[in-house]
């Protein structure tokens, strides 16, 4: 049932169960991880809704995030401020997206912020090149580069204006099936309950110093 | 709730005349109205938990003190949500092996990822057929207390005394008579014979094979059409290629640094091999006809010789096989016994090889290269498969049912072991358990020692052959092979799926080994989403090379006279019309005749051949309507941004030169009026200043664009997350 934990209110985690897609064990868990991320930061009692945020370069040490070429984007757009600096809702929101029961729709709404460069709420051409350089290592000469960011507008632009608008992406990113395997799809290492819950012991026994930040 | 407030205000901030508060606002209640009305379940929308809240909040006000009743709904509909998400989970595969699978796929990527995938479906069909195979027939075999498996006659001492004597291991010669009569096979079973009240072993031995090979097709067919999507069902010009390739070919699930290194690499090879294709599609496409007929000569005379090396392979199994049967007892029993075996695992290993050096030789596209390859490597494997048990059934079926037995005396179908289904099952399970050590041989004494070599020593030599490559297409080839040969022994030896299940186990592990010590990726990444139909395709294909053979030896094959259940039928089928006849009513007799003769076809191929009428045509019509819509899409979205140049005309001669307003892409001084019907469009992007306001409240301070998008294009589909807003007015 939970009632040993002190971290969150039966309400909070009713709430965070109804808007996301995991369950009051894996939110825990996520809460463990947050706080693993930056210990003299976040605290370990959220039950007073503490604002606190975790800066993007400690997030995007995670091993989850750690090698994949779209990480600061992918911290940035998940982030209330748009800098990348992560609250504890952030976070949620950003596994419960990523995690494996997410829609396609969603999973498609946030991968359009991911690649929208200068988010002016297109992806042109510039915005494209910066993803075939970050994805491929500058590996392809210039005039592929060209080649391919002429062939990707010219294959999924819909309405014709020159670069991808939402609808666009939305439409292409249906028809291609590799989707659904594994692309925007983590399986964030979720620590078992009971070490978390030692640790909110020993933390607690050490006096509610870090708590009420 | 604050947040949200905050946005509507930093949103109402942006505007300035009270008109277009009003409008915003309109669009804002309309929109919100909308949502908070409709039932899409709150987890799915993109806005941040917060809003969520609020939105949720607003569905269900819980100001309002919620009856008794609604909040035992509420808290009914929480348990069972966590119900299912648990039966979800327990459901296909119980998280078997869940770990292994995602550390391959976090330092692997997915492609091969998938291989061991499939490994643990194949595991679990095979599970499933035993658990089906065992409560249908075993159980209740041994429940009615049949007469156990009798001793063989006498005459067969010779027999035994002479396996003694030579006193061979297991291995050499696994089958002495004390298993033969074990459940292993199909000679070992007997029943009385049938009468209506009681449980007809016959009937579910008979009916399990197909009910297994009928559920294992369902469920192929229902993974296939899951990986499919609609890959092959747009046609070419919708398929998009590239941009497919641009944002959805990352894998999300890398952890490691050679990983990503490798997948960078196959990234950047695939769209260096898409633009060459686009090359040649236009060279092709320039091409003279005599070009184009000698290239066309070309290709159909390799796949000729390589159809030629097939058929000479195939013919090499069928001498082995009729060879190793002929001297089954002489004294180089060791190597004949496996000598089929042998011959199958040789060419299936030349092949590949040989086929790849053919194709290479032409100079065709990488992907053509790879499909034909693969294409001649599965009707190798499978036609050898076909072709081992033709040549075993030829053998046996020839023996039966004759009354001189001398010829068939070398075949080792004499009097006492008359019995050719337990020999065929033999041949089976001796296949099976030699695919299993060849398997153990090469990882254990030719990629460990090469591995081990390369390690140790930096010649030339040694630097070239590096440690070996995992392919996925050779080893799915080799899983499916093995698993077609159970499918093939389900009537005659109805435990082989049970020690499949066992080698598949262990395969999953010793594979994990080599792929994490001894192997090196391959620099051609295996796509994961391919991979799903291709591995489910050839196992269909297995399937089908499988339940051939057994339809037909059901149905027209008579039993052997001495051993089995069906000893005193002319073919094993006609358990059931017999079945029928003594246990159903004289009317349910009725029904089932009807249903059994050739008259229900019409009917069915009438509604069948209806049914796939209306499919094409709706699905051309559908065709039709997408090329409308796009064009519709075009002028309108063109009407939008010259009715936007148009405000921003109206308002510079309004308020004089420093008002700013958005350009179109196309913007000239002079093009053409409107030229499309359609309603005016109450908005545009504009470029945004980047301020530090959140990118979540720019969001939702302008889906408005979503209502006023339906009311003037209902046709178009909608998504839920738009992205325009308001213009500055």
């Amino acid at each position: 049932m939970g009632n040993k934990q002190t971290i969150f209110t039966d309400e909070q985690l009713d709430n965070y169960q109804d808007c996301s897609f995991f369950n009051r064990n894996d939110i825990l868990k996520l809460h463990a991880r947050y706080y693993e991320l930056a210990p003299n930061i976040v605290p370990m009692d959220y039950r007073k809704n503490p604002i606190v945020t975790v800066p993007m370069s400690v997030i995007i040490q995670m091993p989850e995030f750690k090698e994949n070429p779209f990480k600061e984007r992918i911290v940035a757009s998940f982030s209330e401020d748009g800098e990348g600096n992560l609250t504890f809702n952030d976070f949620v929101d950003m596994f419960s997206v990523l995690c494996e029961s997410a829609p396609r729709e969603l999973k498609a709404s946030y991968a359009f912020k991911i690649y929208d460069f200068n988010n002016d709420n297109f992806i042109c051409k510039s915005d494209l090149e910066l993803t075939l350089a970050r994805l491929t290592k500058s590996e392809l000469e210039e005039e592929e580069v060209v080649l391919v960011c002429d062939k990707v507008i010219e294959e999924a632009d819909l309405d014709g204006d020159g670069k991808l608008s939402y609808a666009d992406f939305e439409d292409m990113i249906a028809k291609s099936p590799d989707f659904l395997s594994s692309a925007y799809t983590m399986f964030p290492e979720l620590l078992p309950l009971m070490e978390s819950i030692r640790k909110d012991e020993l933390l607690s026994g050490r006096g509610g110093a870090s708590s009420g930040n | 709730m604050a947040s949200f407030y905050l946005r509507q205000r930093s949103a109402q901030s942006d505007l300035e005349t009270p008109e277009s508060v009003s409008l915003s606002e309109v669009f804002w209640e309309e929109e919100m109205e909308s949502l908070c009305s409709s039932k899409v379940a709150l987890r799915t929308l993109p806005y941040a938990i917060m809003d969520k809240r609020l939105i949720r909040d607003l569905r269900e006000p819980d100001m309002v003190k919620a009856s008794f009743w609604e909040r035992w709904k509420k808290k009914w509909r929480q348990v069972y949500q966590q119900l299912l998400d648990v039966g979800l989970r327990l459901t296909g595969t119980f998280g078997l092996w869940k770990p292994d699978l995602y550390e391959i796929g976090g330092l692997f990527g997915t492609g091969i990822q998938s291989y061991f995938t499939f490994l643990r479906f194949l595991l679990f069909l095979n599970l499933l057929t035993m658990l089906l195979t065992t409560s249908l027939v075993l159980l209740p075999l041994v429940w009615l207390h049949s007469p156990s498996p009798g001793p063989a006659p006498n005459i067969c001492e010779g027999l035994i005394s002479w396996t003694l004597k030579w006193g061979l291991p297991f291995l050499v010669y696994p089958f002495p008579q004390a298993f033969i009569n074990t459940y292993l096979f199909y000679g070992a079973y007997r029943m009385g014979p049938e009468n209506d009240s009681q449980y007809s072993v016959r009937l579910a031995y008979l009916l399990s094979p197909l009910t297994c090979l009928f559920l294992c097709f369902c469920g192929t067919v229902r993974r296939m059409v899951k990986g499919l999507l609609h890959k092959q069902l747009l046609s070419k010009d919708y398929r998009p290629r590239l941009s497919g390739k641009l944002f959805a070919s990352w894998d999300f699930c890398i952890r490691s640094r050679e990983a990503a290194t490798i997948k960078q690499h196959s990234i950047s090879n695939e769209f260096k091999i898409e633009l060459q294709e686009e090359q040649r599609s236009h060279q092709m496409q320039q091409q003279s006809r005599k070009q184009r007929a000698q290239l066309l000569l070309s290709y159909v005379g390799l796949n000729m010789f390589i159809g030629l090396l097939v058929v000479g392979g195939i013919s090499a199994i069928y001498w082995a096989t009729k060879f190793s049967q002929n001297h089954k007892d002489e004294s180089l029993s060791l190597l004949l016994q496996y000598l089929s075996p042998g011959v199958i695992a040789l060419v299936n290993s030349l092949g590949p090889l040989v086929f790849g050096f053919l194709v290479q030789l032409e100079n065709y596209p990488p992907n053509t290269e790879i499909n034909l390859t693969l294409f001649w490597c599965v009707v190798l494997k499978l036609s050898s498969l076909g072709m081992f048990l033709f040549s075993l059934r030829q053998q046996a079926v020839l023996c039966i049912g004759r009354s001189d037995l001398s010829s068939c005396e070398p075949h080792n179908y004499n009097q006492c072991d008359q019995c050719w289904e337990t020999s065929v099952g033999q041949e089976l399970y001796k296949l099976s358990i030699f695919d299993f050590f060849l398997m153990l041989a090469f990882a254990f004494l030719v990629t460990l020692p090469r591995r081990l070599l390369v390690d140790h020593f930096s010649g030339q030599f040694w630097v070239w052959l590096g440690r070996e490559e995992f392919l996925v297409p050779k080893n799915v080839l080799d899983i499916v092979a093995g698993q077609t040969v159970t499918w093939m022994g389900l009537f005659y030896c109805p435990l082989l799926p049970l020690l499949s299940s066992i080698f598949i186990f262990f395969t999953f592990y010793v594979k994990k080994y080599t792929l994490f010590r001894n192997c090196r990726p391959s620099p051609y990444l295996f796509q994961a989403s391919s991979a799903t139909f291709f591995f489910q395709l050839v196992l269909l294909l297995g399937l089908l090379v499988a339940s051939v053979p057994l339809l037909y030896v059901i149905s027209s094959i008579p039993a052997s006279g001495n051993c089995g259940l069906f000893s005193n039928y002319s073919a094993p089928w006609q358990v059931v019309p017999e079945a029928v006849a003594i246990r159903l009513s004289p009317a349910a007799q009725k029904v089932f005749y009807y249903l059994s003769s050739n008259v229900i076809w019409y009917p069915i191929l009438i509604l069948l051949s209806l049914t796939l009428t209306v499919c094409i045509s709706q699905s051309s019509a559908n065709k039709k309507a997408i090329k409308g819509l796009r064009r519709q899409l075009l002028w309108q979205v063109r009407e939008k941004w010259h009715l936007v140049e148009d405000l921003s005309q109206l308002l510079q001669d309004s308020r004089g030169p420093d008002s700013w307003g958005p350009r179109s892409p196309n913007s000239q001084s002079s093009h053409p009026r409107s030229f499309c019907p359609g309603f005016p469009c109450p908005g545009s992007p504009k470029p945004r200043l980047f301020t530090a306001e959140s990118t979540h409240s720019q969001v939702l301070s302008s889906f408005f664009h979503l209502h006023a998008f339906e009311f003037w294009c209902p046709s178009l589909p909608t998504s839920t997350f738009p992205f325009l807003i308001i213009p500055e007015l």
